[in-house]
């Protein structure tokens, strides 16, 4: 008998099938179980993909239907020399009904770009860029970027709608320090208009009109600011700020804010002549919360959303009672926008990894609209196994008809989600 | 004249005793906790893979391969790592960035780089301090030694000295550690992590020593739980390598960036 099958002899003694009573000195039960861990080391890969199964029932402009979904998510990223490195991340949606009664498959080429690092503290791409800034949760002021970059919307969860968008085409460049680094993009307008056909690169969503950002961050003091200049073609400069603060070993504090001289959203919204509400003045934008981590693994998170563009209570409720011609174009420039319609807003998130048992997560949402008191939910449970993960989520809206939440064609739904990652 | 004899006896005693304290006291702790930590850690910037496998009850309940550089700051000593992750493929190509206390999740599918607090743990049981590259000497202050003998990873009987550290850095992952290392070698062989209240938080064996940059090194970590001892966690390094990774690489605005070699 080799000495390998003699320690197996022994820990199956110690461990009655591997899974029951724990031996009687539980440190020596561990050392012989390490001592049968396999040594695999796993390598590397450029390509990194998932093929996502989903299938659900839904409330959707009162009337309940069922959804499938097909999705084919590829990310590659290859350095062809040390200095230069290739980058590219699609994303397939087949949906049946297809989404807003468009196309059933939907393409989102998230990037496609080419980085070169000229020294190792100067770098340079150029490309479809998903450049993606904010330190918030739910409402991000100072990722300008976002503005048309969803294309197919999968889930409400925050990070499906952060990871499944589409880039802008960009030159951009990046100067590093120790502690700190200093970024500037230009992204040009490429095409006026958004184009709704499943395959179309989209370029008009993304890059309608020329743009500029340059990002300063430094670290002081374990703050790590981070400072923004935006402009857009036409339009006055923004300002923005992105701020992190440990509070204590269990809890980050963040502060996210924008600002600058700017239309209103509904001005946006509404082709001319927009009603001449207050044109170009100075508004604010703001998503400030904490985190906080329990040692059960239990993170929870809340925000409070202030959007200085967005209707207040008498506005809103004004648009919300007028012409529904005026009320939709608000509601669909607040969507591409990612602006949150209303003045006031909280946001709660909470998770929980390993839940229960192991490889079980948990996951909550809260939206809650302060300008209307509309509301909505959210919750997830996803398990994962190997390559595989298996998510069930819900979500209910609750509030009057033309309110933030309760005008959302899905009122309520579910749906099951396999993953298989490869 | 009895008395005289006497008291001079025991001034000669005396005289001896203090001369002789600082052979019987044995080295500084300190000293042998900054012997114990070169040991474990390169003194120049480098990479390695850590693979680990958590078991409870038993039971293999999951595996992570992590890709970790690593290098000292020049200001305090303490290490800052990037760790890369490698697998499971649901991570691959997330990274964390650890500075002290100033920790960053970056992930690529969504580009966001979030800030983490030190309680999050993003690895099951391993915490942040079990996974990064930690010089002990930095953040702790041996106390006391005392000799014993023990078991170590072997599970072979090795006389060690142990060493009582207590916090001294707001950086410090632990309260309070028991540390024994080997008393011929300063090799770390088994340490006990204390939170503030006392209760044993888990215990870790360093073993499968093996030459590593041409001194031996501790290959593999077995991290036992203390309050549930069927949760185990093995840590084990390979693929060491000099990496020469700039300091300004390892700040948030490089995590996206950032790419194995």
């Amino acid at each position: 008998m080799s000495s390998r099958a003699v320690r197996r002899a022994a820990l199956a003694v110690l461990l009655p099938g591997l899974g029951g009573a724990w031996a009687q000195d539980p440190e020596t039960s561990a050392l012989m179980l390490a001592d049968e861990a396999p040594a695999i080391v796993e390598r590397a890969s450029d390509w990194h993909l998932f093929v996502e199964g989903a299938g659900g029932g839904r409330r959707r402009d009162g009337t309940a239907e069922d959804h499938w979904r097909l999705s084919v998510d590829i990310r590659y990223d290859h350095s062809l020399t040390r200095d230069w490195r290739v980058f590219m991340a699609d994303r397939l949606d087949l949906g049946w009904p297809a989404q807003g009664g468009g196309d059933t498959a939907i393409n989102t080429l998230k990037e496609a770009y080419l980085s070169w690092r000229a020294r190792p503290d100067v770098m340079l791409d150029l490309g479809r860029i998903n450049t993606r800034h904010g330190v918030a949760s739910g409402y991000n002021p100072t990722d300008w970027f976002r503005a048309g970059a969803l294309r197919s919307v999968v889930s409400i969860d925050p990070a499906s709608l952060k990871e499944n968008r589409q880039g802008s085409v960009m030159l951009r460049g990046q100067r590093l320090w120790e502690g700190g680094s200093l970024t500037a993009l230009y992204s040009p307008g490429l095409e006026r208009h958004p184009d709704r056909n499943g395959l179309s690169l989209d370029l008009g969503a993304t890059n309608p009109r020329a743009r500029w950002l340059i990002t300063l961050g430094q670290n002081i003091g374990g703050l790590t600011p981070q400072f923004l200049v935006y402009r857009e073609q036409g339009m006055p400069p923004q300002f923005g700020l992105n701020l992190t603060a440990l509070v204590n070993d269990a809890t980050v504090a963040h502060i996210e804010w924008s600002g600058g001289r700017a239309p209103s959203l509904l001005a946006q919204a509404l082709p001319p002549p927009a009603p001449a509400r207050a044109p170009n003045t100075w508004r604010n934008h703001l998503a400030a919360g904490i985190t906080h981590t329990t040692s059960t693994r239990i993170s929870l998170s809340a925000e409070y959303h202030y959007n200085g563009a967005g209707l207040d209570k008498a506005a809103w409720t004004a648009l919300r009672h007028g012409p529904p011609t005026a009320y939709w174009q608000y509601r669909a420039r607040a969507r591409t926008t990612q602006e949150p319609p209303t003045r006031h807003g909280l946001f709660v998130h909470a998770t929980w990894q390993d839940a229960l048992i192991p490889r079980l997560d948990l996951g909550l949402m809260h939206n809650l609209d302060l300008t209307d008191a509309s509301r909505r939910t959210w919750v997830e449970a996803r398990y994962h196994v190997a390559n595989l993960e298996y998510a069930v989520q819900w979500q209910r809206t609750h509030g009057r008809q033309t309110s933030q939440f309760g005008a959302l064609p899905e009122s309520r739904g579910w749906q099951a989600v396999v993953r298989y990652y490869r | 004249m009895t008395t005289t004899r006497h008291l001079a006896v025991r001034a000669f005693a005396c005289i001896i005793a203090v001369l002789a304290l600082p052979v019987l006291a044995g080295p500084d702790p300190q000293d042998i906790l900054i012997a114990s930590d070169a040991i474990r850690n390169p003194d120049f910037p480098f990479g390695l893979t850590n693979t680990l496998i958590e078991y409870r009850q038993g039971q293999q309940i999951g595996s992570s391969t992590l890709a970790i550089y690593s290098r000292a700051d020049p200001d305090g000593g303490q290490f800052r790592s990037l760790v890369r992750y490698t697998a499971p493929a649901r991570d691959a190509n997330k990274l964390i960035l650890f500075n002290g206390k100033d920790l960053w999740f970056f992930d690529p599918a969504s580009k966001a780089s979030v800030r983490l607090s030190p309680q999050q743990r993003l690895l099951g049981q391993a915490s942040n301090g079990d996974v990064v590259t930690v010089n002990f000497a930095r953040d702790y202050r041996a106390i006391a030694a005392t000799d014993e003998d023990i078991l170590d990873g072997e599970r072979q009987r090795r006389r060690c000295t142990r060493l009582d550290l207590t916090a001294t850095t707001a950086e410090a992952t632990y309260h309070r550690i028991e540390m024994w290392v080997d008393s011929a070698s300063a090799r770390p062989v088994k340490a006990r992590f204390f939170a503030e209240s006392g209760k044993l938080l888990k215990t870790a064996y360093y073993r499968r020593y093996q030459e590593v940059f041409g001194i031996e090194r501790p290959t593999e970590t077995v991290i036992i739980d203390g309050l549930e001892p069927d949760w185990v966690t093995v840590m084990r390094y390979s693929a060491w390598v000099k990496r020469d990774v700039p300091q300004a690489w390892l700040q948030r605005d490089y995590l996206p960036r950032f790419t194995p070699e």
